[in-house]
């Protein structure tokens, strides 16, 4: 009787077992860089607001300064979104009629406030505090990317534990002079390195990574 | 073999039957520790009490396999989903408001007639914490525990929120509206004015509000014939009938113990309870640092409390006893030199009771060398007798105008004698309007006025309160009312000082205030209470000349920030003298007619959790360990070890207690220190109609209360039934395994260079031998430590509440505490030392110490708790896992364990509750004290934004924040200016359990005990 098993069958088997065992690392890898992925992290992915506000138009064109709007950024753990009554400080007087301010207007008269969807997120055990990272060189386009040229924002980095601490150990690569945080297209001059330690040295900066630093 | 030989060889020996005698431990925390009870020892063996890691309520493997299912179905869902939130910014945002920045207002809250200054921290508009408010002379900057639960009696889901109208008593509630019920008072107040008031009634909470008393001025002159009553069960009516005996008109007692070298409390736990409670705290604890001029305290009283803990003699003696302690103690005083103009007074018939006469005769000379400089205080619940001897004696020790003063009274008194007249009233039928605004007096009023039954006779009887209560359900007319953080009003401390009660929040459910009811009357129910009392205030201040009618909003709002209204305090008294010839001959039928009879004393005790049960919905009290008897959830017969042997009564025996025709049962409880023949039972348990949490716990002691004696009777029965309780008792959870984790002294033995207190105090701070080389802390910015003074502690529970308040502590109830699951991440551990029959007592905050060699950091599989550059023991909530290693190798046994879901699916009141700046934990969470690592960090930020370091003093934990006695420091050792340097420093300093090599960064200093020499 012919065997049961042939030569080729050898192959077979372990090709099947190169299979399996390339399934199980693939896949756990797929998780493992899945997780780590622009998609997991939910980046790249314009939030609509109920307003179509354009952050383009307002920084690039008119020129204002990011904390004219965020005006709690240098002194609370929120930069803090503008209360309705600060758009209608220019656009009472300047598109008053645009049917796009319609919900601005509607929340100033029937006292509502407008529900802004939130872009970037940190759990609610992260106690992140805008005034500190504002005060030591950390720019806004640092964190939140070119808002500048974005349509409707998203989130440009994925705000991970490692994220985080990636900057907390070495931070030298991501200051600037303190004049310049809402500048978002601020370049170093010179070597990267050279001027990110002479930064930190000039903003005093002491990043920490204990825990309590951040989870309270 | 001799008894000596150890267990181990016992156990060897086999046949052995020689039981092995064990002396008692120095310390203990209770009687079963005391006699190693096997019971007691097996108990403590593990890290938690046995059952502690079971459902309270058993659910079937099934179920738990249905929950398990469910919850881990629902995370899968959960993690597919990004969480879709929403920012809702403010559509005008008020210029004072920073999103995520606290603001701070200055407020009061008024209590037993007297306001204390409260400074409110407030998170988007919601109150989170309270906390004192410096520049208030009773408040100083700490507060007491009832002031800091304060915040979860605003946002109780219990309240009241409709109001209820019976058209006639004994018809049912209707629900009303607050327009209707203005008519209603109206057209009432019509009628009445016609007949100039008569038939109206007010029945009042004590109060020195400035507004109220216009009010009352006010409607006194609408309606001569009306009358008002101040009403509280527990108020302080031999204060003021004593003064008036002794200087010939009604004065209340003030006191200043800055100066006092020598205290003598008659049955007057001042550390613990009245309106200068914090004040004197504070004036106390800064008199018992070591030296010459510690102040030594004599504590005569019935039943442990606070003051009675932190004496240097303490006599136990029945409550109706204190009189002839007084009486002896004036017949003493009177030979010392100088002083015989007592005489007239030591000639009175004495009270019968034997008292210690070496120990009043040292007390005599102690308080004759100290004269001027010391001072008596009574109690509020003794008799007129007792405070004009006090008085007396201390208008002849030259203390009147330094340690003790009198002034007129600034809040209507009111008691049991007040409400008499109106039951008489009611009784006679000549009231048909009556106004409560008092607190809950149908529960509060002696069971012999059946104030309950009377009320059906009034056919007009609005009632202001809180919540549904025992009143509310006997009354016509139910208006609920906002609470005091929700309001507009005005109150007055003990010394006169004005402060203005402003709302933190807008009223969550309803508006009306007391005032506006009151002020209805007026025909101004409508105006609302702001209106109201900036009227009244901007009349006076330009009537005063304080202000003039432009100038008053910016006077107004200085009074708002500062929380005090400046130049407002009342001088006291001058040139007060008592005669004793004649005081003796008022006295003379008072003695005679003190309580006699050979029976048990029944004394009735203000409890210091829920007081006279005004606040015994409020989880956090009721969780929060008794500060002698460390019971929870309850109330107890409390007796001596004697008087429970006669009674054959054990702790947890239900007792039956009758007086005359009335009986309560309650359980009984063997408190060491307790006068014998003698039972004390707490006011403000076993309410009826209350909140949900409030019902059932504990019994109603005021049943028995008889108007003739409200707070000592003879002639009570007590006798066993077959029931048993177990009480939810923190004390006995967890065992120091006979190790002496508190150091106690006499000033002498501390004086006298090489002693054994000072040995072992070295011994207990001496660096230890380690394997590992210590890290060193020294280069860093901060080095965070705490000290805790054990001279200044009451064990008063400020600071449990106010951790709890910071931290977010989850209330677990009384069968989770009974198997030892309770929260609190800082406990009171009370020590009794010496007989069982009158031990001292050393109370020890133990909290985490944030040890440098951390024996929990060992042995976390996880690294969820980890240490900060800075020295910090860190515990990370979201690396836990639940194995609770870490507790099970913590030598102090200060982690707690969330074994349930104590957060779970908290209403939106619960959430306005919590404080933002700290993590709300879940189930399965190792926690424990942070050292308050949420204000650290605040500070940082704000001092790293600003470019400098953080000043000593910035950083306050909320323990130390709140200690009224100044017990606790906080700050950075690397600072040689800062406080806790210094204390660290201190030959009292030593470390719990040092031996052990963990290095912790909270140091303890010895008690120290001033005892006279005379009665060593």
């Amino acid at each position: 009787m012919a065997s049961l098993f042939r030569p080729h069958h050898n192959v077979l088997a372990r090709l099947s077992l190169l299979l399996l065992a390339g399934g199980a690392v693939g896949g756990l890898g797929g998780v493992f860089f899945y997780v780590r992925s622009p998609l997991a992290r939910g980046m790249q992915d314009p939030i609509e607001q109920p307003i179509q506000f354009d952050h383009r138009h307002h920084t690039r064109d008119e020129g204002i300064d990011c904390r004219f709007c965020h005006n709690t950024v240098e002194k609370s753990p929120h930069a803090g979104i503008p209360e309705t009554q600060l758009c209608l400080n220019c656009h009472s007087q300047i598109w008053n009629q645009s049917p796009l301010l319609e919900p601005v207007r509607k929340s100033f008269f029937e006292g509502r406030p407008i529900n802004w969807k939130k872009v970037n997120d940190v759990p609610d055990f992260v106690y992140f505090n805008h005034s500190i990272h504002v005060a030591k060189g950390v720019g806004c386009v640092t964190c939140h990317g070119r808002v500048d040229l974005m349509p409707a924002v998203e989130k440009a980095n994925p705000l991970t534990m490692s994220w985080c601490l990636d900057c907390h150990r070495n931070p030298e690569k991501n200051l600037r002079p303190v004049s310049e945080v809402t500048n978002m297209e601020w370049k170093p001059e010179g070597d990267p390195v050279e001027v990110g330690h002479a930064l930190k040295e000039q903003n005093q900066v002491l990043t920490r990574t204990s825990c309590t630093t951040c989870h309270r | 073999m001799s008894h000596h030989q150890s267990a181990g060889s016992e156990r060897r020996s086999g046949a052995l039957t020689i039981v092995k005698r064990v002396d008692p431990p120095r310390f203990w925390r209770s009687l079963e520790a005391r006699s190693r009870s096997p019971e007691l020892i097996e108990a403590s063996k593990g890290e938690f009490p046995q059952g502690a890691d079971q459902l309270a309520d058993e659910p079937s493997r099934r179920s738990f396999m249905q929950l398990v299912g469910a919850s881990t179905a629902l995370v899968g869902a959960a993690a597919c989903q990004r969480p879709n939130q929403k920012i809702y910014p403010y559509v005008r945002r008020p210029p004072e408001v920073t999103p995520g920045n606290p603001l701070h207002f200055a407020t009061a809250y008024s209590l037993e007639g007297y306001a204390r200054g409260l400074v409110v921290e407030s998170h988007g508009g919601r109150p989170t914490k309270i906390e004192g408010n410096s520049d208030h002379p009773d408040s100083l900057g700490a507060t007491t525990a009832l002031d800091q639960a304060l915040i979860l009696g605003l946002y109780d889901d219990n309240r009241a929120r409709q109001i209820t109208h019976r058209r006639e008593p004994g018809l049912g509630p209707e629900p009303a509206a607050w327009r209707s019920i203005l008519v209603m008072i109206a057209e009432r107040s019509e009628k009445l004015a016609q007949k100039n008031g008569a038939g109206l009634r007010f029945l009042v909470d004590p109060s020195a509000s400035p507004l109220q008393a216009d009010l009352r001025a006010r409607l006194s002159e609408r309606f001569p014939q009306a009358k008002f009553v101040a009403f509280s069960a527990v108020a302080a009516e031999g204060a003021a009938l004593g003064n008036k005996l002794a200087f010939g008109r009604p004065l209340e007692t003030r006191h200043d113990l800055a100066q006092a070298q020598v205290i003598l409390a008659l049955d007057a736990d001042f550390l613990g309870d009245g309106p200068e409670q914090v004040k004197l705290s504070r004036q106390f604890g800064a008199s018992r640092t070591p030296g010459p001029a510690m102040s030594r305290l004599y504590v005569a009283e019935p039943c442990f409390t606070p003051t009675g803990m932190l004496a240097d003699h303490r006599l136990r003696l029945r409550g109706s006893e204190i009189l002839a302690l007084a009486q002896a103690l004036v017949v003493e005083l009177a030979k010392q030199p100088g002083l015989d103009g007592l005489a007239p007074l030591a000639g009175l018939p004495r009270a019968a009771a034997s008292v210690d006469a070496r120990w009043v005769a040292a007390l005599a000379k102690d308080l004759a060398r100290t004269r001027g400089k010391c001072a008596i205080i009574a109690g509020r619940r003794q008799p007129a007798a007792v405070h004009a001897l006090a008085a007396a004696m201390n208008s002849a020790l030259r203390n009147v105008g330094a340690t003790v003063n009198y002034a007129t009274p600034l809040a209507i008194d009111g008691g049991v004698e007040a409400l008499r007249g109106l039951v008489e009233d009611i009784a006679a039928g000549t009231v048909d309007t009556l106004v409560i605004t008092a607190k809950n007096p149908v529960f509060g009023a002696p069971a012999d006025f059946k104030f309950d039954k009377l009320l059906a006779r009034v056919p007009l009887s609005i009632y202001c309160g809180m919540a549904e209560d025992e009143t509310s359900a006997a009354v016509t007319t139910f208006v609920p009312v906002a609470h005091s953080l929700e309001s507009w009003g005005d109150g007055r401390a003990l010394d006169g000082t004005v402060s203005i009660i402003q709302p933190l929040i807008h009223p969550l459910w309803s508006q009306v205030t007391d005032t506006d009811v009151t002020a209805a009357f007026l025909g101004e129910g409508d105006k609302g209470s702001h209106d109201l009392l900036t009227t009244f205030w901007k009349k006076r201040a330009i009537g005063s000349g304080w202000a003039t009618d432009v100038s008053f909003d910016g006077l107004w709002e200085s009074w708002l920030a500062k929380g005090v209204v400046d130049r407002t305090a009342a001088q006291p008294e001058s040139g007060l003298a008592t005669n004793p010839g004649a005081l003796a001959g008022a006295l003379a039928p008072l003695v005679a007619k003190a309580v006699k009879g050979d029976s048990i004393e029944i004394g009735f005790a203000v409890c210091p959790k829920v007081f006279d049960g005004r606040y015994a919905n409020n989880a956090w009290l009721q969780e929060l360990p008794h500060p002698v008897t460390k019971i929870t959830w309850d109330n107890a017969v409390l007796m001596s070890k004697a008087t429970a042997a006669r009674l054959n009564v054990e702790t947890g025996d239900v007792v039956r207690i009758e007086a005359g025709d009335r009986h309560v049962t309650g359980p009984a409880y063997i408190q060491p220190g307790h006068a014998d023949e003698a039972v004390t039972v707490a006011l403000g348990y076993g309410r009826t109609v209350a909140g949900k949490l409030a019902k059932g716990v504990g019994f109603n002691a005021a049943a028995l209360r008889d108007s003739a004696s409200p707070w000592f009777a003879r002639g009570v029965n007590l006798a066993r039934t077959s029931r048993t309780i177990r009480f939810g008792i923190t004390q006995d959870h967890w065992d120091m395994e006979g190790r002496d984790p508190v150091i106690v002294a006499t000033l002498a033995e501390f004086h006298k260079e090489g002693s054994h207190v000072n040995e072992k105090l070295e011994q207990q701070r001496r660096p230890l031998e380690t394997i590992h080389e210590p890290v060193d802390y020294s280069q860093q910015p901060y080095k965070w430590a705490m000290a805790i003074d054990l001279s200044k502690c009451s064990g008063c529970n400020a600071c449990v509440v106010a951790c709890v308040s910071e931290n977010n502590i989850p209330i677990v109830g009384r069968e989770n505490v009974r198997i030892g699951r309770e929260m609190q991440w800082l406990r009171l551990d009370r020590y009794y030392e010496g007989p069982v029959e009158d031990p001292e007592v050393v109370v020890q905050p133990v909290m985490c110490m944030h040890c440098e060699a951390a024996p929990c950091e060992y042995v976390c599989p996880v690294n969820a708790t980890v240490h900060s550059d800075e020295g910090l023991n860190e515990m990370v909530y979201n690396r836990c896992v639940g194995t609770r290693y870490c507790n099970n190798n913590c030598p102090y046994k200060v982690r707690r364990f969330n074994f349930l879901d104590y957060h779970k699916e908290p209403s939106h009141v619960d959430k306005m509750a919590t404080n933002p700046d700290v993590t709300v934990r879940s189930r399965g969470i190792m926690e424990k004290c942070t050292y308050c690592v949420q204000r650290i960090e605040r500070k940082r930020i704000d001092a790293r934004v600003e470019g400098r370091k953080i000043a000593d003093g910035e950083i306050v934990t909320a323990c130390q924040q709140v200690c009224p006695t100044g017990a606790i420091d906080f700050g950075s050792l690397n600072d040689p200016g800062a406080r806790v340097t210094a204390l660290h420093a201190d030959p009292r300093r030593y470390n719990l359990l040092h031996e052990i090599g963990t290095r912790p960064r909270t140091a303890y200093l010895a008690r120290i005990r001033n005892p006279n020499p005379e009665l060593a």
